[in-house]
């Protein structure tokens, strides 16, 4: 008997919790309150300033409702996870930040809702540059709208290439930058600074690719005979324009430059512990903002990848162009609210205050090289000749498999870096993808 | 006298080894040094600035000692709503796990059922199973459920790392105890809520003590369930936050330091508090395992 | 007197009742109540490890052999029967990943257990401060796994961490731990047994500290030497606690993967890729759930022939005692 009656306290009490955690104590309001959710990724500054700006202007058009914005910011990795466990449990999410390289999967596993029909009443796609437009396309549809880009180029400290009397113009073809790297490793080594920096990070793939794109290279390409889609998409990346571009990565590690596991965007070179970086353009933000006026004198900036070569043929450079997209999932409630917020973080008056203040490049025709373009010149540092890059710059494929491919080649450059030959790497490295592909 | 046999050593009376018991000091304090030195670097670090911290070259006392570290963490309304969220999550789980591992111990030690010994390898064999399998079709249910980025859908979920564990260990513990002085108990009038209050809890204290922090410190350190189920601001615990501290721009040590400092307190005083009851726990409680 | 009369008879009446009622509980509360009371108590444990246990250990046989990706979560889920168990035997990552796990769970179970062990058997002499000792040792086991992950990773940093410092003073080069392939994997070992043998110390002690140290004043009158005294008395006595341990500790270590994902994300050249970690990569960064359920199936039979091992090694009967 007395066991029982404890035996019924515990249950009485495991549910009386149960109950009180449900209720909700929140009074009612008046004013209809509408909170929307996002999920962005870091840094979290560029989110604050935005919503903060879109947020007022929104609530102000619409005075009938007090609306608030409950966005989270999250590293990289955990962003993907985050929306992909969201819409997995069909969470409502109202705005979403997307890297470039997630849309086609994501809008193949139908996360993204339909955003045409908005964009063709909004008519203001034809200010886009053409590819990042594209970029945010699925299937024809719109899936997102790319909302900033960056480009990669070669940044170096003045002083430290002095000291090793080093003409920048070097580092433009591909033996000139290796010869470069020796003489500057012999100087720089007592003073802990290293020459070139070489990324072995996850993003690896990113930083290959523009080599394999200026010998004319691609990642994939469509073909015919797929066992289930008729034709789809096939690794070219093994070809021989592919195994001569890896080459190069290894004649760098070859010749004594070492692998960097981990990434600091910029920071390790704004900190003076490399001499020269291939990074992208957010790197400025790295720099403090009073520093900007006299960053020209300090360091240099090449508008290119190294080429292989710049006495004969004119082998164009390239570059990667990145930045976020911003989409909203299927699984919203207040997909008009949501849409229209979309819409002010992308107006110029938002938008332009934090490009200024993370070194972003436009998306924007009118930002990048209209009306608005004075302001960004004056206070960016290089901004002319980033923009300039734009038209250079390639993005990656939009497929669904697409991260599955990048990880196959970020291995393949792994290998390639602990001595492997490319050749042998690459090959390896395409039959997982074709694989993966459904070949 | 019977403490010195106690302590009695397998190695006393022996005749050859002068050198003996410098040597266990020093072996002992070997491993103190490799065990702590991480801490302690940790610790110099906090109060370090972000810069100082991956300076070179590192010093063990920094050159500049600072709280701002500290006064950052603290003053994240974010990281310390986690730090609550932690507490209540923690202290509830081990409320619950350790009510709800009692009634199941003391079922197995007491009574005799069909199907006892299956059901005993059941939750054996529950136990290893790795609890990353779990993660989405828990997501999924709780999302039906509306159990999602809440605390009290972490409490529930913590029982599954913490019950097959506390049930063994509650169920010898109560097993140690010897029927008889229940049932004389009994005999002599005591009501069995009276046999159940006065005798057996206050014997099995050491083990309810040591089912307790374990409990607590399963539920404080975990972070890979709750970074699935309750990612939301309001809901997130202490260990999640300290891990979204390390974006994939840069790893300020200064900051993820201080706030480790402040993830170890509770859980060190919770260990020191309950030490001794720990070691007497574990060793009555293990013995029939 | 009419008045009264009328007032007691309702008293009369349900008392009656009542006493008629709480006699025909006794009397449910006997037949039934009784018979199940073993099952009442244990009805919270069950309830919960069904709900939050096994119901998900279903859906994941369920999930393992379907389609079920990214691609696919909010769609239709084919049935493919056992071709997510084959996507993973012939995957040479996968076999990598086993190799791996072998290294690690071999090099962390023997350290936690090699170490532990004699860090027990040393306080358990006549150390001064064994108390003092014992609560400091616990310590690494009280910190979460980020924080181990992170200050070891902090450590061994080829630039600032302190152990590199502290080989380059000594006139050596300063070692890149992180991307070495055949020497990462060791130092995520040694983050590992520092994080577990405070376990193992804990559990042994408790172990050492059971043992009647009678005994040990008879075997010496016998005249037995310290390594007979350890290997004929010590061992033996605490053969439960060390089978309990091992079989814990083993099965931990396979189903562990926080420090490898975060003290080098499997890498350098996935070396430090774990099956338990190949399976969260499988699962969370290329989004084939399929494979990861299937992954984790394989492991959780792993852990059932691990114990099993064990049991036998260790002899069953002894488990009975």
């Amino acid at each position: 008997m007395a066991k029982l009656k404890i035996l019924i306290t515990v249950y009485f009490a495991i549910l009386s919790l149960f109950f009180i955690s449900q209720m909700n104590l929140i009074p009612i309001i008046a004013q209809e309150e509408i909170t929307l959710t996002a999920i962005f990724a870091e840094p979290k500054e560029r989110w604050d300033m935005l919503l903060e700006n879109a947020t007022k202007i929104l609530n102000d058009r619409h005075p009938d409702k007090t609306i608030k914005i409950d966005y989270r910011v999250l590293p990289y990795s955990d962003t993907r996870t985050q929306i992909l466990t969201a819409m997995a449990g069909k969470t409502p999410i109202d705005l979403v930040s997307l890297d470039q390289i997630w849309l086609g999967e994501f809008a193949e596993a139908g996360f993204l809702s339909d955003l045409t029909a908005n964009t063709q009443k909004w008519n203001k796609s034809s200010d886009w540059y053409v590819q990042n437009w594209e970029g945010g396309l699925y299937n024809n549809q719109v899936k997102g709208i790319w909302a900033w880009t960056d480009v990669r180029a070669l940044w170096y400290w003045k002083d430290l290439l002095n000291q090793a009397d080093i003409n920048p113009n070097e580092l433009e073809n591909w033996s000139g930058y290796i010869s470069a790297s020796k003489k500057l490793k012999q100087f720089l080594q007592n003073d802990g600074i290293q020459g070139m920096h070489l990324v072995g990070a996850a993003h690896s793939p990113d930083m290959w690719y523009p080599y394999l794109w200026m010998l004319g290279g691609e990642i994939l390409e469509q073909r015919d005979g797929h066992p289930t889609k008729q034709n789809y998409w096939y690794p070219t990346y093994n070809s021989d324009l592919g195994v001569k571009s890896l080459q190069f990565l290894k004649d760098q590690v070859d010749s004594g430059i070492k692998p960097q596991i981990n990434h600091y965007w910029g920071q390790e070179f704004a900190d003076k512990k490399f001499a020269v970086m291939l990074e992208g353009s957010w790197l400025l933000g790295q720099f403090d903002k009073n520093e900007w006026n006299t960053l020209e004198e300090k360091i240099g900036m090449i508008p290119m990848f190294p080429v292989p070569t710049t006495t004969s043929s004119n082998t164009t450079t390239s570059t990667l162009m990145g930045g976020w997209i911003l989409s909203i999932p299927e699984t919203s409630h207040n997909k008009e609210l949501s849409w229209e917020l979309l819409t002010i973080i992308l107006e110029p008056n938002v938008l332009i205050p934090m490009l200024l203040q993370q070194g972003y490049l436009p998306t924007q025709k009118s930002i990048g090289e209209g009306q608005y373009a004075a302001k960004l010149k004056s206070t960016i540092p290089y901004y002319e000749e980033l923009v300039s890059l734009i038209s250079l710059g390639k993005g990656r494929p939009n497929i669904p498999e697409y991260p599955i491919v990048a990880e196959h080649i970020r291995n393949a450059i792994e290998q390639v870096y602990n001595g492997v030959d490319p050749k042998q790497a690459l090959d390896e490295a395409s039959k997982q993808s074709s694989k993966a592909l459904g070949w | 006298m019977k403490k010195n046999l106690r302590h009695s050593s397998i190695f006393t009376y022996s005749k050859w080894f002068f050198a003996e018991k410098p040597i266990i000091y020093i072996l002992l304090l070997t491993y103190l040094f490799i065990t702590l030195l991480p801490l302690v670097w940790v610790l110099s670090t906090s109060f370090k600035s972000n810069e100082e911290a991956i300076s070179l070259p590192p010093q063990f006392i920094p050159n500049n000692p600072t709280f701002e570290n500290y006064l950052f963490v603290i003053t994240e309304p974010h990281i310390m709503h986690s730090l609550f969220n932690s507490f209540i999550v923690s202290i509830g789980s081990t409320i619950l796990s350790v009510a709800i591992s009692a009634l199941g111990g003391y079922a197995f030690a007491r009574f005799q059922f069909k199907g006892k010994n299956i059901l005993l390898s059941v939750i054996l064999g529950l136990f290893m199973i790795p609890v990353l399998i779990n993660i989405i079709p828990l997501y999924i249910m709780f999302s039906q459920v509306g159990l999602l980025n809440s605390l009290l859908g972490l409490v529930l979920t913590f029982q599954i790392l913490i019950i097959p564990l506390n049930i063994f260990l509650l169920k010898s513990y109560f097993e140690t105890i010897p029927r008889e002085l229940e049932e004389a108990a009994l005999i002599d009038g005591c009501s069995t809520l009276g046999v159940i209050r006065r005798i057996t809890i206050p014997l099995s204290m050491p083990g309810f003590a040591i089912a307790a922090v374990l409990a607590f410190r399963f539920s404080w350190n975990e972070f890979i369930l709750p970074i699935v189920l309750a990612n939301r601001p309001d809901s997130m615990v202490f260990q999640v936050a300290l891990y979204e501290f390390v974006s994939l721009y840069s790893i300020e040590w200064g900051y993820l330091t201080a706030g480790i400092n402040i993830a170890l307190i509770p859980i060190l005083v919770l260990m020191l508090i309950f030490q001794k009851q720990m070691v007497k726990g574990l060793t009555l409680g293990a013995i029939r395992n | 007197m009419r008045l009264q009369n009328n007032r007691q008879k309702p008293w009369v009446g349900s008392s009656i009742v009542f006493i008629f009622l709480k006699f025909a509980y006794n009397r449910i509360e006997l037949l039934i109540l009784k018979r199940f009371e073993p099952y009442l108590f244990l009805l919270p444990s069950i309830i919960i490890l069904f709900v939050f246990l096994f119901i998900p250990l279903i859906w994941n046989i369920y999930i393992s052999l379907h389609d079920v990706s990214i691609l696919t979560i909010i769609k239709e889920w084919n049935f493919v029967g056992l071709k997510n168990f084959y996507n993973i035997f012939s995957d040479s990552n996968f076999y990598n990943s086993v190799k791996v796990t072998l290294v690690f769970v071999c090099g962390s179970v023997l350290l936690q257990f090699g170490i532990g062990l004699v860090i027990s058997l040393l306080l358990n002499q006549q150390v001064r401060a064994s108390g003092l000792f014992r609560t400091l040792f616990i310590i690494p086991w009280t910190v979460s796994t980020v924080i181990t992950g992170f200050s070891f990773k902090f450590l061994f940093d080829d630039s600032f961490g302190i152990i590199n410092y502290g080989i380059e003073k000594l006139g050596l080069e300063s070692i890149g731990w992180f991307s070495d392939p055949n020497l990462a994997i060791w130092i995520v070992i040694v983050a590992n047994t520092w994080y577990g043998a405070p376990f193992t110390i804990l559990f042994l002690t408790a172990g050492l500290l059971s043992i009647n140290p009678t005994i040990y004043e008879a075997a010496i009158i016998d005249g037995a030497t310290k390594f007979r005294r350890f290997f004929y008395i010590t061992l033996p006595l605490l053969k439960s606690f060390i089978l309990t341990n091992l079989i814990l500790v083993t099965v931990w270590t396979i189903n562990f993967f926080d420090l490898q994902l975060i003290m080098t994300n499997g890498g350098p050249l996935s070396s430090t890729t774990t099956m338990s970690l190949y399976m969260y990569k499988q699962a969370f960064e290329f989004g084939y759930f399929s494979e990861g359920a299937a992954v984790g199936i394989l492991l959780i039979i792993m852990n059932i022939a691990v114990a099993f091992v064990y049991l036998k090694l260790f002899d069953v009967r002894n488990k009975n005692t």
